[in-house]
């Protein structure tokens, strides 16, 4: 015992076990922490995100024409540490199993995932306002009724005033 | 015999961390020894004033790649104290699994550096290809190899479906058998032993003047171990030991860092058993109300600190951490006395030193 010998032979015939990679697959399990992915759609604009990034990688401003929200992720910036995703309400903000970010310098700055939110204006007032996403009713109700489908299109002042009502 | 200075660093000691010593030799023999640290000084004790509580899971897991679980995990525990928060109890559990799987891997890697340094490149190559084991499986369950991303305040932010604990169950089984084998090497073989017994002594009375923690004290016949000693997270309702050597030698640390592999398999299958149902994490965003608190936990090079002070905002105001190579390192001026200066990278691999948390 305690020779290595025995071990070294059986590695031996073994074969080499890295991964040919770039030149064939490589081990990518389900759930990996890649490249962030956007849903513009699904997001209230609510800045937790923005908020929990250690790097600052997330930033969400109104453009200029007052139109909307720009989101802009930069990739180079992110750390992987889904803290977005985990305070995410509506899981607008995703981790995906993408792991391949290389990229030419000259790109550096434009290596970002984008996404806008226009406003819609209040149905009631046209005060204009971000939408309220559909995932965010499923996360406040059980089960979303036509009422409640309504309040959407409302603006908060107009939706407290309908709910004293 | 002529006395002479000889550099040692700053570049690639043992791991590829800043560490500057000045030998004073005899001959071959060593006979004094200044250690000069703050090479990779990072500032992360004032970065961590400028986010608020939610950004510094993230940073603090950054402070030290081997032990980077035990950061956020401590400073989640500081803050959960502060806030009085009671986390659910499948979290505490999880937390303790997300600890040892880490464990196992950070002490897989200090063994194969041992056998890198002694020039046995095989075994070196053989104990990492049983590391890679573990570093899917930290893949698989968190998603990264390195940083679990495993915690957020009040619980964890990720959870071990049936199909989880099976596949974690297979994976922590396929270590056992090689895990026997290398111990064996370890211990037994007669070149490992030949460069590891009898090599950077560090007396028990010298251990405990020093303050040493982790491995490095139950190398040195010191039974302290924070799980045990004051309990946190779920480790009070597992049974496990602490293993302790009298050898006092490189080859005693290495010992108890893999004997300490095996336990933290046995941790986990436990805490797999006992898994309880229920939520991982609180449902609310907590205030963090002013105050002040201190948490410790037992990473895999021994115990680490953190303090942390609050003001009622989200920034914290104070966040200090002692952190195990801190105490470990002094010990150095104990152990490498009397030894060859050939022994200098393998007497500092010892005591699995990060450069990074310490200088931070
Ligand atoms: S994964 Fe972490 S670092 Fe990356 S964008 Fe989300 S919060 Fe920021
Ligand atoms: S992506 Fe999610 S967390 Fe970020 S602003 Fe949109 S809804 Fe909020």
């Amino acid at each position: 015992m305690s020779s290595f010998l025995k071990i070294a032979i059986r590695n031996l015939l073994k074969g080499p076990s890295t991964d040919p990679y770039p030149f064939g697959e490589t081990f990518v399990p389900k759930g990996l922490r890649g490249k962030i992915k956007y849903n513009a759609k699904a997001c209230v604009a609510c800045r937790m995100c923005e908020h929990v990034c250690a790097g600052g990688a997330i930033q969400i401003r109104e453009v200029a024409d007052k139109s909307g929200l720009e989101f802009i992720l930069w990739h180079n910036t992110c750390a992987f540490c889904g803290l977005c995703e985990h305070y995410c309400p509506t899981k607008a903000i995703r981790l995906t199993e993408d792991y391949h970010t290389a990229h030419r310098q000259e790109d550096k700055y434009r290596y970002v995932e984008k996404g806008f939110i226009k406003y819609v204006n209040c149905a009631r007032c046209a005060t204009p306002m971000v939408p309220i996403a559909f995932e965010l009713l499923n996360v406040a109700h059980d089960q979303v009724n036509e009422d409640i489908e309504k309040l959407r299109h409302l603006c908060p002042k107009c939706r407290q005033e309908r709910a004293l009502r | 015999m002529s006395t002479y200075t000889i550099p040692v660093g700053p570049l690639h000691v043992a791991l590829e961390e800043p560490m500057y010593f000045r030998v004073q030799v005899e001959g071959e023999t060593i006979v004094g020894l200044d250690i000069t640290a703050g090479h990779v000084h990072r500032g992360m004790e004032f970065l961590v004033m400028r986010r608020n509580i939610y950004q510094n899971i993230t940073l603090t897991e950054r402070l030290c790649s081997l032990c980077s679980n035990n950061h956020p995990f401590t400073y989640c525990m500081a803050l959960e104290k502060i806030a009085g928060i009671e986390i659910p109890e499948r979290a505490e559990y999880l937390r303790v699994i997300a600890d040892e799987i880490k464990r196992i891997a950070s002490n897989l890697f200090n063994a194969a550096m041992l056998a890198h340094i002694i020039g046995f490149d095989s075994l070196f190559m053989h104990v990492m290809e049983i590391r890679e084991i573990v570093q899917d499986t930290k893949e698989t369950i968190y998603g990264n190899r390195m940083d679990l991303a495993a915690n957020c305040i009040g619980g964890v932010k990720y959870d071990l479906s049936d199909e989880k604990i099976k596949y974690l169950m297979k994976q922590i089984d396929r270590l056992k058998k090689p895990l026997e084998e290398i111990i064996d090497i370890y211990i037994n073989n007669k070149f490992v032993r030949a460069r590891t017994e009898g090599v950077g002594i560090l007396p028990k009375e010298e251990a405990i003047r020093y303050g040493v923690v982790g491995p490095v004290a139950r190398g040195s016949g010191i039974d302290y171990d924070v799980r045990v000693k004051s309990p946190y997270a779920a480790y009070d309702k597992i049974k496990f030991n602490v293993h302790v050597e009298n050898g006092c030698d490189v080859r005693a640390r290495a010992i108890v860092r893999l004997r300490e592999i095996q336990e933290a398999i046995n941790i986990i299958e436990q805490c797999l058993k006992k898994l309880p149902n229920g939520p991982t994490c609180i449902d609310y965003l907590p205030e963090i109300p002013a105050g002040e608190a201190v948490a410790k936990s037992e990473a895999p090079r021994g115990e680490l600190i953190y303090y942390l002070r609050t003001n009622g905002t989200d920034m914290p105001e104070r966040l200090k951490w002692r952190v195990p190579t801190y105490m470990n390192w002094e010990a150095l001026n104990v152990m490498m006395p009397g030894n060859k200066v050939s022994d200098i990278p393998l007497i500092i691999s010892s005591i699995d030193p990060c450069i990074s948390c310490t200088e931070r």
